[in-house]
């Protein structure tokens, strides 16, 4: 998470093609484990089942999203190794959001709830920013190293990438509501 | 790493245990006042898909239920279904009352349409909106009206209006906004609301409304609504909504210090239970993050 050039060069040296069916989906349950368990305690600050089991279910569109982008990415510049290894590498980057995520339980588990509201805002843009940034550098390298691209080619990955996961989440999780805010947005900015 | 995996699975299974059995419904507090059913409501409770909202409908409504509220209205963004869905899994499984509604979210306004069935036009004004609340029998409240929102609500509209919330989260967030919300609220003829709008940050009701209604039913709380027969307490003590409502209530005595009681546990997090469930949760989510992810050889 904190050399992702070096460790995607030595994962990538590593990989044999090995690794079981099971390689590829572990990280992604893993992602969508915590995002369910998240859901969880930052509504009612324990980690119940009766909250955390669905919410796992159907906070998996998250990785299941990503995946597709991955896919239609590996689908447009080829293949370089099994797409489950792939899958197993590219979750491995997701080391910041999980950070990111864990903050938000511990201010919802810990901090007073008319106080969280403020943290919330703070770590929900503030770090939030600061994770996308450093996310993107690790999926940068991942495209670099692991995957074999050139630099361009990496950047441009990324974007495909990004573009295509960011669209489906942010679609699904705010839908018709996002073009008046768009429009208000815009109207706040020019003044109409 | 090995032990790593066991440590955080030990931690998760302690934290998601000692979480579900404190995990218990909340003992009805039924007040009558004057007659009336005093039903606690929130109605701006935002649902997952489609509002950037993290519980879905069935999950919003049982949570409501364990935080003491006796309906809610799940509103989606510009759109009905979220809501249906919610009213039927609610009706299902003996949850609260779900209101259909919707969040009517424009450039210039946010309205909260409740008690219908159809999806109303974002593209449109606020008086016209207000207007096809009122044709399908709902009800029709200005969400969080900060002065941004103002300039939609002429005097004519805010006369069409049913409510306007005076008391949301963000009035615990700055004065300023507080105060533009009481502002809006007292420039007309409205029912007080308080809502949470909830979007799955922080517990749901943690801003409600008292409506004092004749009968314990959508449409006795419709009623309540339209003639304004509402309390809202903020975390001070201080209340919003029709005088002699709140006369009656401060002289029983009884829903101020139940409004104080929700004030102080809306993190509902007291007790061994929670606090063995929150430290075992966030330190094993930690542990399974680093185990998951540190672990990445094809050898």
């Amino acid at each position: 998470m904190l050399h992702p050039a070096a460790a995607y060069r030595s994962l990538s040296q590593h990989s044999s093609g090995h690794g079981g069916r099971w390689l590829g989906w572990r990280k992604p349950l893993l992602v969508a484990f915590v995002l369910g368990c998240t859901m969880s305690l930052i509504t009612s600050a324990r980690l119940t089942l009766r909250l955390a089991g669905p919410a796992t279910i159907y906070w998996s569109f998250v990785p299941l999203a990503e995946t597709v982008a991955l896919a239609a990415v590996c689908w447009r510049t080829g293949r370089t190794r099994p797409f489950r290894q792939t899958v197993d590498l590219f979750f491995a980057g997701h080391g910041p959001w999980l950070v990111w995520l864990i903050g938000l339980c511990a201010i919802w588990s810990f901090v007073p709830s008319i106080r969280a509201f403020v943290f919330t805002r703070v770590w929900l843009y503030g770090a939030g920013a600061i994770v996308i940034l450093w996310s993107a550098y690790i999926d940068f390298c991942f495209f670099r190293f692991a995957m074999r691209r050139n630099p361009a080619r990496a950047g441009c990955d990324l974007l495909l990438q990004r573009l295509v996961s960011w669209t489906l989440i942010v679609a699904i999780f705010g839908g018709p509501a996002i073009p008046p805010e768009i429009a208000a947005r815009l109207g706040a900015r020019f003044g109409t | 790493m090995t032990a790593l995996r066991w440590i955080a699975a030990c931690l998760l299974l302690a934290s998601l245990a000692a979480g579900t059995i404190g995990d218990s419904r909340p003992t009805h507090r039924h007040v009558i006042l004057g007659g009336y059913h005093v039903m606690a409501a929130d109605f701006h409770v935002h649902s997952f898909p489609l509002s950037w909202a993290t519980l879905a409908p069935g999950d919003t409504a049982l949570e409501a239920q364990r935080k003491g509220l006796d309906a809610i209205a799940i509103v989606g963004h510009n759109h009905v279904w979220v809501s249906i869905v919610g009213r039927w899994f609610a009706r299902l499984v003996g949850g609260p009352l779900v209101f259909t509604g919707e969040e009517i979210v424009s450039a210039h306004y946010h309205l909260l349409a409740i008690g219908i069935d159809s999806t109303i036009d974002w593209r449109q004004t606020a008086a016209d909106a207000i207007e096809q609340i009122h044709r399908q029998g709902g009800v029709a409240i200005a969400a969080h009206p900060l002065a941004q929102y103002w300039r939609a609500y002429d005097a004519q509209v805010r006369q069409t209006l049913d409510g306007a919330e005076v008391l949301h989260p963000i009035a615990y967030q700055s004065e300023e906004l507080a105060a533009q919300l009481r502002q809006f609220y007292n420039s007309a003829r409205l029912a007080a609301i308080g809502d949470s709008d909830y979007h799955g940050l922080g517990p749901i009701g943690i801003c409600r409304t008292y409506v004092f209604t004749k009968e314990e039913t959508q449409q006795g709380i419709l009623d309540g609504l339209r003639h304004g027969r509402t309390v809202v307490y903020d975390r001070a003590g201080q209340a919003y909504g029709d005088p002699i409502l709140i006369r009656l209530a401060a002289a029983d005595g009884r829903l101020p210090q139940l409004a104080s009681r929700v004030a102080s546990e809306s993190r509902d997090a007291a007790g061994f239970l929670s606090l063995l469930s929150r430290i075992a949760g966030v330190l094993g989510l930690t542990a399974a993050a680093v185990a998951g992810l540190v672990t990445s050889r094809y050898r």
